[in-house]
């Protein structure tokens, strides 16, 4: 400590110096456009490189997480593809057609009500606005708009939307929003009185908005709350994506996706 | 007195002398350097540092050029200690020396004004134009404003310490 002390002292008249000189730039690049733009394009190359590389580090430090979850699903869907082996019944769905392309997450929800995040790939990929996207393979939200190698997704922690869903395969259409408050906690709104909720039964998107496919897990019932006299109830919903850990994406394509959505419009009235 | 001094030519120089550039951009004049220039080379280098810093604090609120003139004033007021020792006299100053034309003699005085000016426009000129392909046609008219700056501080030591006015009995 005395050292630093002393060397502090004896480089005090340098130290000074360069405090001043920080303050004098820093005047000068908040009131000066020029300079400010010529010294961000200067330092913007250098913090997207630190940004990469703590990307990249981060990346690999949850590879560990990743395999767990990628062998649990991988798991599950082998057990589901020897299922319907045994069954002799399992065809490609050519119908229905859908498509999935992996994606990245670059920019997550921050638990603001109006956020939007940040993926990759964008329109060279052929990623399109209006496309489902989902994270290990429950809901996680829907593409917002395109550009040339991003594409902004608005995800289901955007205070502004609902999304189409029912509680269980056969359940009643109802919809699921949040409220801003509490991340990864969702609340199933306009849901009718008599539908049985029950803590732990699972929330699947029902298709009827046309960017997802049906019975897509959006999450599970925490509890219900059932007002008095009131015709529907609430349901509180613990949704199925750790929005805060989230990194890789998959982009849902839908192969007659054109045709689809001009069918889905409502008619013109001449 | 430094400061009081610093103050009146930095008034002059963004109110009254702001537009007194005979060849335009060739001849730009800082008045408010001579005023810095006058601090006495004995006194301690913070000092020397925070004049500089001031100087340029108050030329950028007077002038409305916000942190060009702070990064040229804190650049000559760290160089100021460094400039005192290469333009010492062989036995070094003399307690009661001030850089002034009656005290340090006409040729320290230019060539040490000069040699400020230069770094101070040199400085100003970096930091005002800011792009590489801008600065080298800025080069020479910092030159010849850091020779119009050295010739108006000889023209004000001239005027205001003149050995004639100091001993009026020679």
């Amino acid at each position: 400590m005395r050292n630093l002390w002393l060397l502090l002292q004896r480089n005090a008249f340098t130290l000074a110096f360069i405090a001043l000189m920080a303050v004098s730039v820093s005047v000068l690049l908040r009131n000066n456009g020029a300079a400010r733009s010529s010294w961000f394009q200067k330092t913007g190359a250098v913090s997207s490189m630190v940004d990469g590389q703590r990307h990249e580090w981060s990346n690999y430090l949850h590879l560990s997480e990743q395999n767990v979850q990628l062998a649990a699903e991988n798991a599950a869907l082998r057990s589901q593809l020897l299922s319907m082996s045994m069954a002799g019944t399992w065809r490609e769905d050519t119908l229905r057609g859908w498509s999935v392309r992996s994606g990245m997450l670059i920019k997550g929800p921050d638990g603001k009500p109006h956020t939007l995040s940040l993926a990759t790939p964008g329109r060279s990929e052929g990623i399109t606005t209006g496309m489902g996207v989902l994270a290990g393979g429950a809901a996680f939200g829907t593409v917002e708009d395109v550009g040339e190698g991003h594409s902004q997704i608005l995800t289901l922690l955007h205070s502004g939307t609902a999304w189409s869903c029912r509680i269980g395969r056969g359940g009643p259409v109802a919809s699921l929003g949040w409220d801003g408050r509490e991340i990864n906690v969702l609340q199933l709104n306009d849901v009718p009185r008599h539908v049985q909720a029950k803590a732990g039964d699972s929330v699947f998107t029902s298709g009827y908005d046309l960017r997802f496919p049906p019975n897509v897990l959006l999450g599970t019932v925490i509890d219900s709350d059932r007002t008095p006299g009131a015709d529907f109830m609430q349901v509180t919903v613990a949704s199925a994506v750790d929005f805060n850990a989230t990194q890789h994406l998959e982009f849902i394509v839908h192969r007659a996706d054109s045709e689809r959505v001009v069918l889905a419009q409502p008619d013109q009235q001449p | 007195m430094t400061v009081l001094r610093m103050l009146l030519m930095v008034m002059l120089q963004a109110f009254i002398l702001r537009d007194v550039t005979p060849l335009g951009q060739w001849t730009r004049p800082e008045w408010a350097l001579w005023a810095l220039l006058l601090v006495p080379p004995q006194a301690s280098p913070f000092l020397k540092l925070l004049s500089g810093f001031a100087m340029g604090v108050a030329l950028d609120v007077a002038l409305g050029t916000y942190g060009q003139h702070m990064v040229a004033g804190t650049a000559l007021g760290g160089a100021l200690p460094a400039l005192h020792r290469l333009f010492s006299p062989r036995e070094g100053y003399e307690i009661t020396d001030r850089p002034t034309l009656h005290d340090m003699g006409s040729s320290w005085l230019i060539g040490f004004t000069l040699s400020a000016a230069i770094l101070y426009h040199l400085v100003l000129m970096v930091v005002s134009n800011w792009y590489w392909h801008l600065l080298p046609s800025a080069i020479l008219p910092s030159l010849t404003s850091a020779a119009f700056t050295t010739m108006c501080c000889v023209v004000l030591h001239m005027m205001i310490y003149s050995p004639d006015r100091r001993n009026p009995t020679h």
